[in-house]
């Protein structure tokens, strides 16, 4: 849970951050003298802000994050969908590996069988060696 | 995720006795023929992204987040590619900005030029459509800025396309009420005060 505190922390930061950006934003659409020091104000906080920011990086200087979720931010998608598609393709490559292991039990148990018949004294010595595989 | 368990029922673990006499392949070791996602105690993470539908956009993963988001970021220079590759070049410290270095801050009255006209968008709320509206028109400034705030955080969803529109047709009665062509108040004022 402490993990989540440090992100938590880092979140109200930005999120405090972007909506003084807004609100710069807003004065300066429209900008009235009387404005003035209001915008003086948002300015310096964009400073304090940034500070603020920095500051959560000693607590979060171990967090990774991989490059190609950058990809997807780019282009302005939702980044849960690299999360999504390294999930599926995790397991589609589980699913695929499984189906080789599966194949090449399948195959030794055959050959084992085979060889058995043709060289039965090797056979029984390879299997004294080895011990006795499970069947697929 | 349906054939999952059908799947992978029948792995069995590997034999002990070949181990022991010798190291024959994927005896101890973890290989694909365990299902890596139960494994890793991975499979409610699976659930919640590949159980249901992820939405596309960036917009809907960061909901509150004020202006155009879901342009790609090559289009006005925000990408976090640039960032990595070209890091900004800046001092080590924040220091505030003195009261000598606000002066250049002193902005002209009145409105901005069309093309600089960026900020506009704002988070949409539901609730506060109606305090949001008024202010703008009242004051720079909303007042009801830290109770923004909350209601950011408490609303968590958003209407996307309506709630899009009806702000499109707010920003359009807004420019055509400050544009140096249309005959209003704002415009004389702007001009009055522009030297």
């Amino acid at each position: 849970m402490a993990m989540a505190e440090k992100f938590d922390s880092l979140e109200e930061h930005l999120e405090k951050f972007v909506e003084n950006i807004r609100q710069l934003g807003i004065i300066v659409s429209d900008f009235q003298p009387s404005s003035q020091t209001g915008l003086n104000q948002k300015l310096n906080f964009m400073v304090t802000g940034l500070q603020d920011i920095d500051k959560c990086r000693q607590q979060l200087h171990d967090i990774s994050v991989p490059l190609e979720v950058f990809e997807y931010i780019d282009q302005g998608r939702n980044p849960q969908l690299y999360t999504k598609e390294c999930l599926e393709r995790a397991l589609a490559k589980n699913e695929q590996v499984k189906g080789k292991i599966d194949t090449m039990k399948k195959f030794k148990s055959l050959l084992i069988q085979e060889l058995t018949k043709v060289f039965p004294e090797d056979m029984a010595k390879y299997k004294a060696i080895r011990g006795e595989d499970p069947p697929p | 995720m349906e054939n999952f368990s059908a799947l992978f029922a029948a792995a069995e673990p590997p034999p002990a006795a070949a181990a022991a006499v010798l190291p024959g392949p994927g005896t101890t070791e973890l290989t694909g023929s365990t299902n890596l996602i139960t494994h890793y105690n991975l499979e409610h993470a699976y659930n919640k992204f590949c159980g249901k539908k992820v939405k596309e956009k960036l917009s809907n993963f960061l909901p509150d987040l004020p202006g155009m988001i879901d342009l790609p970021g090559s289009h006005d220079s925000s990408s976090l590619r640039s960032l990595i590759e070209k890091p900004p070049i800046c001092g080590s410290s924040f220091t505030p900005l003195t009261g000598a270095m606000l002066t250049g801050f002193r902005l002209h009255a009145g409105p901005l030029p069309e093309q600089c006209r960026l900020m506009h968008i704002q988070p949409p709320k539901k609730k506060n459509k109606h305090k949001h509206k008024q202010s703008r028109t009242q004051d720079p400034v909303p007042p009801e800025t830290p109770s923004d705030s909350d209601h950011k955080k408490k609303k968590k969803k958003k209407e996307e396309d309506p709630e899009r529109k009806r702000k499109k047709k707010e920003k359009k009665k807004k420019k055509n009420r400050h544009s140096p062509e249309h005959p209003g108040v704002g415009s004389s004022q702007a001009s009055s005060s522009l030297r």
